[in-house]
């Protein structure tokens, strides 16, 4: 142990913005007294850390001067000084190292890691260090967030963090759907983020460019995130992006990072690719239905043989339907008599699914002096879907600047995000319509083009009504996406006395974001549609948050209280306009505005809503040292809210935690082996109050299309009708959850291994939802209430292991999710999903958030005595499912089915390793998922063949008949609408372990002959990600992301978890980057 | 600075205090922010313009719209009504929206099914929550003497009435239902026994008639009167079989028929002729045949075409001018069912076993057979001209195995009437042809049978040849089309409806008209009814001519107790020589028709959301699941 080396506390207290130890060397430099300059010398020297590589970025000051220079990326570093010097050497952590010159004109040294709990974290309005944490607070270790190439940096979250997990779609820029320590309530379940102190609320923060973040600490617990009361229920992630310049010249870093993405896997590995084959299945699922087996495209059953032409297909003798294999092309006619030729096989997959690119450039100057710092970056990111035609681009511009002037400081962090979207699959576009769903279970012997090189699709009998997915893509690659963001605060404070200090921030988020759309005619579909339209939106929004605290901090021999006060102001509106024509007369881009003369102004419809809320918060808290052997901390916070019934507007939140520092107790004798130990108990209470604003009071409305009505019997006129759109909720309160956090930090083995250890128990309630009202209520939305409750119990943890050469961290986590209460007399209800079968979730108490529901398979009707004897089920014949009579009533009904399934994970893991030698460097993540089962309703398809689709390639030979009873799939049968209800069969374990990310790295040493010295430092690497996944999951990817569904009340994505309706699968990445600095 | 510096308490106290003081000083700033934005409030509608926009809303409801959902809500009940009897198939193919084909094979507890009748259930429930919602404005208003007395009585008649229909339409799904009034609070009240809703009904109907004045308010055609009222009540004694009661309402409303409407006068009668009752025409929409429709209207503003048939907007002819769905198909069954004997009297009566036998697509080409006109006023058939469109196609036939040869007509509107929408999702099946709720010949029979059931078969008689002497009038024409190329196959096909150059453009003709060669028509008039049992067959074939393919079979067959028999004659085990099953291969797989069919399965869903203390309050019908 080597506490002696901690600064001195006041300074903590009194620095709070400087986020580096480094600052705080700079502060030692300030205080000092001015030192008359004696002769002067040149020293130099190189940085190393303790595991013996350079250390790049160390600012090595000469106490008492302002003269510092920073090593560069051979962490070597040359200065002038006097030989009587004192030289101050500081990193981000690393603990910091004073050494006299003492004449000498090379100074070499080495600098330790700072040890776990001696990291100085910024968690609530202010910094502390680690060992005075109470709460369960992780820091995300940046390393392994810099090794992924997402665009968002909440996607690289994953695996990284013990108790977060991500779920994102493949698709570039991509709505991420973080969870810390599972759910807690029906609805709105996305963290808190603050970044640079000021709160956001966003499930994608595209906007923020990664490179630009110094640290991201997640608040994980009451007692860690309750100072953010008012939104902090779901936990809180703190971004700081301060990347501000140390004292000294500017300093420039480059990063070029390009790379190619492919699907991680394809439909093609498991669906029929060959017409013939698929006539197969249809003939067998005709066949056994008794029913003659269809001839109109493949002709004969016994010998059918892939058609010239499958449309028109009335070829058949005397103009019924029939194959056509040959035919008068001169016939053909776009759009009203297309001519499609028969394919052996189309590859659905090939046509729409490839090799993204990826490009991701960041330039950052940075630099200052004592009075200011400066840092400013630029960045462009391009990513191009592996879907075609999708592409997601940004630039981002940041300025944080900081000015001191003696005791007032002040200045700004400023970020400029622009980003674009194209492509018709959109970031949450999933299911039937979009190219994956069924859309993409094209039958094989459909064409991509027709004769004349138009879009093809499946229009005779037999072929389904899907549109072909290479089309949609292609018609919808303009539709493009805009959003333009300027994020950011202004600050100033003042610290009267080094003790004292009052900080005003006035945070900002102001945004606007566009869409345009095109929906395009398909009259090769079987369901033609032959209009075209356009659609445009629009909405802004500007957030604002004033925060004003004070800290002040007291010492008395061995106790040390800081206290923090503050009020907080929030408020946001936003406002949408959108806007729809049809039948444009030029579809050409140029033409897609919404303006009488280019369309039909009959179709013309134009909408605008709007919301406004506001919060309003005091706080304050209080932490209590005693010889670094106890800690306490109490914290106390009011909130009220807009969204909530005027009586009950204002909560109050309270927290406590507890630490106790086992190894700083005297009689505790030092040990190589426990280096430090500390024991933290926390308590609290969070709010959620995230619900749309307004529903305090019933609203009414209506609509051209649903209210208003020809009452007159004019044909063409309608007079305005009303209707209650929404009941409201005059009493809506606070929802509150409690939680309970026990933990401890360990070092051991001489700082070689630390472990963090978490055990957590947490209960929402109060939840705020609207429960479905009977239909006899009326359809307006049912108020939201606060009802029920739900808990969540878990631990997660860490084990890290840093040596020499090497290191690794494990970290793990385990929460159970349970609804304990619905409401009175309620204990279950549906989820907000509905597939074509039913709905796969409901929400049951004693069972978690989002469970699945439906029959349990009980095998198959063997035979017709097995049909007798077994309790009576509607459709029941040979090779069908035969459910389990759950209630034992001896028949089969509805009332059998039950809670089949769970999309909670038991267990997620993250394994992150790093080995070096010499210059080369070698990382990796491994992320796993257990015991979490995925709904697959693409079965519904690609089994039950719904709509004609494809089929996978093993249907035929896996499906039952009399001689194979073991069988996987059911008897093929077209008429069996039974086997295909909601069961146990759609549910499979969806575990996996998948290699997230390996990183080869060699970095240029000093030596290197033949490359010029500015070179010395750079770092190149080659990484893979999603190399590998173990999973014994059949359909495409078992990492899921979250469903985009909205209910009145908010977000309930949490309420469709885990189902897959054909998602855009992850990206197998591959990309070469370089890190330069000079 | 030096203040700072000096008395740094001080200072900060003062910083804090302001900064709060801003902060709280704005003491509205969250009750500012709490407004909702973009919507109406209750203080707006308590007004005569809210109270009379509300209603219109509980008018609106009568037919889906675009917040309930697709088809299951339809005002002309074709799934539930239609698709469930002998009169039509889901039809389209196998694998758009299959949910009805487990209506149509009475799997009603599938998920699919379920969700179907939870969309019936819930839209019908809207259509009484916007009544109920016009009746407690109506109230209100009326008592700050904002509305007069006359509107005030009209409004709450209207929605009484409005009312009173919506759970007449519950109550034919489910019988047993609850019922909903203005005053009501607790949505989950338990069912009632259907004899009660019964009750209930009419006292709703009797309520509404008193209130409500004898010609439409504001002379909007589209408004209920005290005649519809009264009309309304003989209706659902009927359906209650209280048949003497019903014999007492119906009897002075049609001695009172004719117009122009007035307390003494109802103002109805049989529209002149059959083509004349389901039409685009404005001139023939609202005619005298009309008691009470869905007033659908296109091209009225609205992008979408949400408020012309939307409910029926899949039954139209898969090809040819239309390009979708290809619904609601006719059967076999009742196609055949059109065949008249020497007398031009319903086959099915005179040959019983045999008038089903054809198994085939019954085309113009089979002149030998005799039909009645009312055939090509319902059905489409190859060869034969359908209205002014050209002569019906087999390419029209979305998928003939699965739907077979026909396609819907009745809900198709006549070109040159104009009334196709022009914007909408394939908006050449979007029209703003009315949907027929309650019509004048649809009376007439039930007052029919109403006497069949008191005896007096004469009278009885005398009402059904009136109807089929009104079918007599007109059957389809030439209507030579404007298109060039339907034209064109029309002309070649028929080349009498080009004479001397000039198209014969007429829809409608009279049965024996020269232009006609696709067809042989003839339409008798009954000499005597033997006997009751006679007479209620003959009411009931007749009703199943005038009424085909309006929804209103399958009540028919439930109210009068044979839909078991009837039902599972027409697909399993063959009626007039035929069964379904062996035309269409799906029908293998219908369940058998048996005594818990008599009512549909009230939504499971609607069951469980209905639960207070763990115990639902709503009471499933019997022999379903909970």
């Amino acid at each position: 142990m080597h506490r002696s080396a901690t600064p001195p506390r006041p300074l903590r207290a009194g620095r709070v913005r400087s986020l580096v130890a480094a600052a705080l060397g700079l502060l030692i430099g300030l205080a000092a007294p001015a030192v008359a300059r004696a002769q002067q010398m040149s020293v130099s020297g190189t940085v190393t850390g303790a595991e013996g590589a350079p250390l790049q970025g160390v600012t090595v000051t000469v106490v008492g001067t302002d003269i510092r220079a920073v090593t560069g990326g051979n962490g070597r570093y040359q200065v002038t000084a006097p030989p009587d010097a004192t030289l101050n050497f500081s990193l981000v952590g690393r603990r910091p190292v004073q050494t006299s010159v003492s004449g000498r004109g090379t100074v070499d040294v080495t600098m330790e890691r700072v040890a776990y709990l001696e990291e100085v974290l910024v968690t609530s309005y202010t910094e502390q260090r680690r060992s005075d944490i109470t709460g369960a607070v992780a820091s995300v270790p940046m390393e392994a967030v810099n090794r992924q190439t997402n665009a968002s940096v909440l996607q690289r979250l994953a695996a990284a963090t013990p108790g977060v997990t991500v779920d994102a779609s493949g698709s570039p820029g991509s709505r991420s759907t973080v969870r810390i320590r599972g759910i807690s309530s029906f609805q709105n379940n996305d963290p808190l983020y603050i970044v640079d102190g000021t709160p956001v609320q966003d499930s994608y923060v595209n906007w923020l460019n990664p490179n630009d973040i110094t640290s991201i600490q997640v608040l994980k617990d009451a007692s860690a995130a309750s100072i953010y009361g008012s939104r902090a229920s779901n936990g809180v992630v703190v971004i700081e992006t301060t990347k501000k310049g140390l004292v000294g010249p500017p300093r420039t870093t480059l990063r070029v990072r390009t790379g190619m993405a492919q699907p991680v896997r394809g439909y093609d590995d498991f669906l029929i690719q060959n017409s013939l084959d698929y006539f197969q299945v249809v003939k067998a699922s005709y066949e056994n239905a008794g029913q003659p087996v269809p001839t109109n495209i493949f002709g004969s059953a016994t010998s059918p043989r892939v058609p010239g032409y499958i449309w028109p297909n009335n070829c058949g003798p005397g103009g019924a339907p029939g194959p056509c294999n040959t035919l008068d092309l001169s016939g053909y006619s776009y759009p009203s008599n297309l001519i499609m030729p028969g394919s052996t096989g189309t590859n659905w997959w090939k046509a729409v699914f490839g090799t993204g690119k990826l490009t991701d450039v960041n330039l950052d100057v940075s630099g200052g002096s004592p009075d200011n710092a400066y840092g400013v970056s630029f960045a462009f990111f391009d990513q191009t879907g592996t879907a075609r035609y999708n592409e997601f681009k940004r630039g981002t511009v940041r300025v944080n600047t900081e000015f001191r002037r003696g005791k007032i400081s002040f200045g700004e962090n400023m970020a400029l995000g622009a980003e674009r979207a194209f492509g018709g699959i959109g970031n949450d576009a999933f299911g039937e319509g979009a190219i994956l769903g069924k859309n993409i279970l094209m039958q094989p012997v459909v064409p991509i083009r027709d004769v004349a090189g138009n879009f093809a699709s499946g229009k005779a009998v037999g072929l389904g009504n899907n549109t072909n997915p290479l089309k949609h893509a292609f018609e919808t690659r303009n539709n493009v996406s805009h959003n333009n963001r300027v994020f950011g605060n202004v600050f100033g404070a003042v610290a009267p006395l080094p003790a004292l200090r009052f900080q005003s921030r006035f945070g900002f988020n102001v945004g606007q974001s566009t869409f345009a759309g095109y929906s395009y005619p398909t009259p090769e579909n079987r369901e033609p549609t032959n209009t075209n339209s356009i659609n445009e939106n629009q909405r802004e929004f500007l957030d604002w948050t004033w925060s004003n605290t004070g800290t002040y901090a007291l010492t008395y021999a061995q106790n040390t209280l800081n206290l923090l006060a503050g009020t907080e102001a929030n408020a946001g509106r936003d406002r949408f306009i959108s806007g729809s024509i049809g039948q444009l007369l030029n579809t050409a881009i140029p033409s897609r505005y919404i303006q009488d003369p280019l369309g039909d102004p009959a179709t013309k419809n134009v909408s605008s809503s709007g919301g406004r809320s506001a919060l309003l918060s005091f706080f304050t808290k209080a932490d209590y040292n005693f010889a670094d052997r106890y800690v306490a901390s109490v914290t106390v916070r009011r909130d009220g809210s807009s969204r909530l019934g005027p009586a009950n507007r204002w909560g109050t939140f309270p927290a406590f935690g507890l630490g106790w520092h086992i190894t700083n107790e005297p009689m505790i004798p030092r040990s190589r082996w426990v280096n430090d130990a500390m024991l933290r108990v926390g308590w609290g209470v969070t709010g959620n109050q995230f619900i749309p604003s307004g529903r305090i009071v019933a609203q009414y409305g209506g609509g051209r299309g649903e209210t208003f009505y020809d009452i007159g019997g004019n044909n063409n006129s309608i007079i305005a009708g009303f209707r209650a759109t929404a009941l409201g909720n005059p009493n809506l309160k606070w929802e509150e959850n409690r939680s309970t956090n026990v933990g401890t930090d360990l070092t051991l083995w001489d700082s070689r291994l630390n472990v963090v250890f978490d055990w957590y128990t947490r209960k929402t309630s109060n939840l705020l939802f609207d429960p479905r009202l009977p239909a006899t209520a009326g359809r307006a939305a049912a108020p939201i209430v606060n009802i029920g409750s739900m808990r969540n119990t878990g631990f997660d943890f860490s084990v890290g292991h840093r040596a020499a050469n090497w290191n690794v961290t494990f970290n793990g986590s385990h929460y159970k999710n349970e609804i304990l209460t619905i409401a009175e007399g309620r204990t279950e209800f549906s989820g907000p999903y509905g597939v074509r079968f039913g709905n796969p979730v409901r929400n049951r108490v004693g069972h978690p958030v989002g469970a699945f529901y439906g029959y349990v398979v009980n095998g198959f009707f063997r035979d017709s005595a097995d049909v007798a004897n077994s309790p009576k089920q509607a459709g029941a014949k040979p090779g069908r499912f035969k459910w389990k009579d759950i209630n034992r009533d001896g028949k089969i009904d509805a009332n059998d089915r039950t809670i089949i399934g769970s999309p909670h994970p038991d267990f997620t893991a993250g394994l992150d390793m790093g080995f070096r030698w010499r210059s080369f460097d070698l990382n990796s993540t491994i992320f796993g998922s257990f015991g979490n089962d995925v709904f697959d309703t693409q079965k519904q398809f690609y089994i039950f063949r719904n709509f004609d689709t494809n089929v996978r390639k093993d249907l035929l030979a896996n499906s039952w008949t009399p001689t194979r009873q073991n069988a996987k799939y059911p008897r093929l049968d077209y008429t069996d609408t039974y086997s295909k209800d909601l069961s146990s069969f759609y549910v499979e374990d969806g575990s996996y372990v998948r290699l997230r990310n390996l990183q080869i790295g060699y970095t240029i040493p000093a030596n290197t002959p033949w490359i010029s010295r500015a070179l010395v430092g750079t770092r190149v690497y080659l990484q893979g990600e999603n190399l590998f996944t173990i999973t014994g999951y059949d359909g495409l990817d078992p990492a899921l992301p979250a469903l985009n569904v909205t209910g009145a009340a908010g977000d309930v994505r949490d309420q469709a978890r885990g189902i897959d309706v054909g998602t855009y699968p992850s990206n197998r990445v591959f990309s070469i980057g370089i890190t330069t600095s000079f | 600075m030096r203040i700072a510096s000096k008395h740094p308490l001080l200072f900060g106290t003062a910083l804090a205090l302001v900064s709060a003081a801003a902060l709280y000083g704005c003491k509205d700033f969250l009750a500012e922010n709490a407004t909702p934005q973009g919507t109406l409030d209750q203080g707006t509608l308590s007004t005569k313009t809210g109270a009379e926009g509300t209603l219109i809303a509980a008018y609106r409801q009568l037919d889906c719209n675009r917040t309930n959902g697709a088809w299951g809500c339809a005002a002309s009940n074709w799934v539930w009504g239609s698709a469930t009897s002998d009169d039509a198939y889901k039809g389209s193919e196998a694998t758009d929206q299959p949910a009805i084909d487990e209506v149509e094979l009475y799997h009603w507890d599938s998920p699919g099914a379920q969700d179907y009748l939870d969309q019936k259930w819930a839209a019908m429930y809207e259509g009484v929550s916007r009544a109920n919602a016009a009746l407690r404005l109506a109230k209100a208003v009326a008592s700050s003497g904002q509305l007069s007395a006359s509107d005030a009585n009209g409004i709450t008649g209207e929605a009484i009435f409005l009312r009173a229909h919506y759970h007449f339409e519950a109550w034919r799904m489910w019988g047993n239902i609850p019922y909903y009034r203005e005053d009501d609070t607790d949505f989950r009240k338990p069912n009632l026994q259907s004899a009660q809703v019964v009750t209930e009904l009419l006292r709703d109907l009797d309520s509404a008639a008193k209130l409500l004045p004898a010609t439409p308010r504001n002379g909007q055609k589209g408004r209920v009167t005290s005649w519809t009222a009264k009309a309304y009540k003989g209706r659902v004694q009927v359906y209650a079989n209280q048949w003497a009661a019903a014999l007492a309402t119906l009897t002075p409303i049609v001695a009172a028929e004719g117009g122009p409407q007035s307390t003494t006068k109802t103002g109805w009668d049989l529209s002149q002729s059959y083509d004349q009752v389901w039409t685009g025409f404005k001139a023939q929409e609202n005619g005298p045949e009309t008691i009470f429709a869905y007033q659908a209207s296109a091209n009225d503003g609205e992008p979408e075409g949400y408020n012309a048939n939307f409910g029926e907007r899949l039954n139209f002819p898969h090809g040819g001018p239309w390009g979708c769905c290809g619904f609601h198909q006719p059967s076999q069954n009742l196609v055949n069912f059109f065949q008249v004997d020497a007398q031009g009297l319903p086959l099915a009566l005179s040959a019983p076993s045999s008038w089903n036998v054809r198994d085939t697509n019954f085309t113009a080409a089979d002149l030998t057979v005799t039909v009645d006109p009312r055939l090509d006023w319902t059905v489409g058939r190859d060869g034969v001209p359908f209205k002014d469109w050209g002569v019906h196609q087999p390419g029209w036939i979305r998928a003939r195995e699965w739907g077979g040869p026909y396609s819907p007509k009745k809900n198709v509107h006549e070109k040159a009437s104009g009334a196709e929408s022009t914007v909408g999702w394939v908006p050449s099946q979007l029209n703003s042809v009315n949907i027929h709720l309650f019509r004048y010949a649809d009376l007439l029979l039930m007052l029919a049978e109403a006497e069949v059931e008191a005896g007096s078969v004469n009278n009885a008689m005398a009402l059904v040849n009136r109807v089929r002497e009104r079918a007599s009038r007109k059957a389809q024409g030439c209507g030579v089309p404007t298109d060039t190329a339907a034209r064109r196959v029309l002309v070649t096909r028929y080349p009498q409806c080009a004479p001397g150059g000039t198209a014969d453009t007429r829809i409608a003709v009279p049965i024996n008209d020269p232009s006609i060669t696709w067809a042989r028509y003839a339409v008798g008039q009954y000499t005597s009814f033997p006997s009751q049992t006679y007479a209620r067959e003959a009411v009931l074939a007749e009703r199943r001519l005038e009424l085909g393919m309006e929804g209103q079979r399958f009540f028919d067959l439930r109210r009068r107790g044979i839909a078991a028999t009837v039902l599972n004659a027409y697909f399993n085990t063959g009626v007039g020589g035929g069964a379904e099953k062996n035309r269409r291969a799906q029908f293998k797989g219908a369940e058998p028709f048996i005594a818990k069919h008599n009512l549909y399965p009230i939504p499971t869903n609607q069951i469980q959301l209905s639960k207070i203390g763990g115990q639902n309050r709503l009471t499933q019908n019997p022999g379903w699941p909970q």
